[in-house]
């Protein structure tokens, strides 16, 4: 897995890409709990994502609630088709703030 | 009807994981099982080992996790067998949280969820020291890349 980090002015871009599982999900829980030190608005674009099992799940949910805590907001967007079923398997799109893609995720979350 | 078998042995360690992943996908690929079912297999099997490996063993001794794939016509079938602790996940899991506001949901418990979802019929049984779980799915097979029509 590769993780991109971009700033757009005070919201931070997160792109995850190839496989997020129970060998790459420590990295990705450290880069997002490094960068809620600095920021708590975030975006997760997970176009890249190819893969999600439940190790990487966990990792999301507990982003969004540190997110929630820190009275910031998470945005996620991009999700492919068998990776959207995962999150609503696991009954996630209640909770979790989706958007289609990366662009409506930068304005919902500028909003 | 073509079938096919492949076995494989994996040490309890999660890092072997990606690469074994990619091993499934090929077994499956060549057999022309649909992507979408692939991914629902890979994310069992990752359930299933990464509890195997995390949770199966006290000791640090190397321990041998069988992996058997088994496709007959549209009937997928993967056995898993190891020596840990006996552990039988359809009964002694905990139901998955699947409702309720975001702070009311605990970090984990979505694994055993997931498999029991995306696979048709699990079944486990204690043999011989060993834990033995047995998946089912019915999966949907397109045109293999190595059929050919010319070859009927």
């Amino acid at each position: 897995m590769e993780i991109k980090q971009t700033q757009h002015n005070d919201i931070l871009l997160i792109e995850p890409s190839g496989r997020l599982d129970s060998v790459s999900s420590p990295a990705l829980d450290q880069s997002i709990a490094a960068s809620l030190a600095g920021n708590s608005r975030l975006v997760l674009d997970l176009r890249d994502l190819e893969y999600i099992s439940s190790a990487g799940l966990r990792v999301l949910l507990g982003a969004a609630k540190k997110v929630k805590q820190l009275g910031g907001r998470l945005i996620l967007c991009g999700l492919k088709p068998h990776i959207h079923e995962v999150f609503e398997i696991s009954g996630f799109l209640s909770i979790l703030d989706i958007q289609p893609d990366q662009a409506a995720a930068l304005a919902c979350i500028s909003a | 009807m073509p079938s096919a078998e492949r076995e494989f042995v994996l040490d309890n360690t999660l890092a072997q994981i990606p690469r074994f992943a990619e091993e499934i996908e090929a077994f499956c690929q060549l057999r022309g099982v649909a992507p979408a079912d692939i991914y629902k297999i890979n994310l069992a099997l990752e359930e299933l080992l990464t509890n195997i490996i995390s949770y199966g063993f006290d000791d640090d001794r190397v321990h041998r996790i069988q992996v058997v794939l088994a496709l007959q016509g549209e009937q997928f079938q993967v056995m898993l067998s190891d020596d840990g602790k006996p552990f039988d996940p359809l009964s002694e899991a905990g139901a998955a949280v699947l409702e309720g506001r975001l702070e009311d949901r605990p970090i984990g418990g979505l694994g055993v969820h997931l498999v029991r979802t995306l696979m048709d019929r699990l079944e486990y049984a204690h043999v011989d020291g060993h834990n033995r779980l047995t998946l089912h799915k019915r999966v949907r097979l397109q045109q293999a890349p190595g059929a050919s029509s010319a070859q009927g």
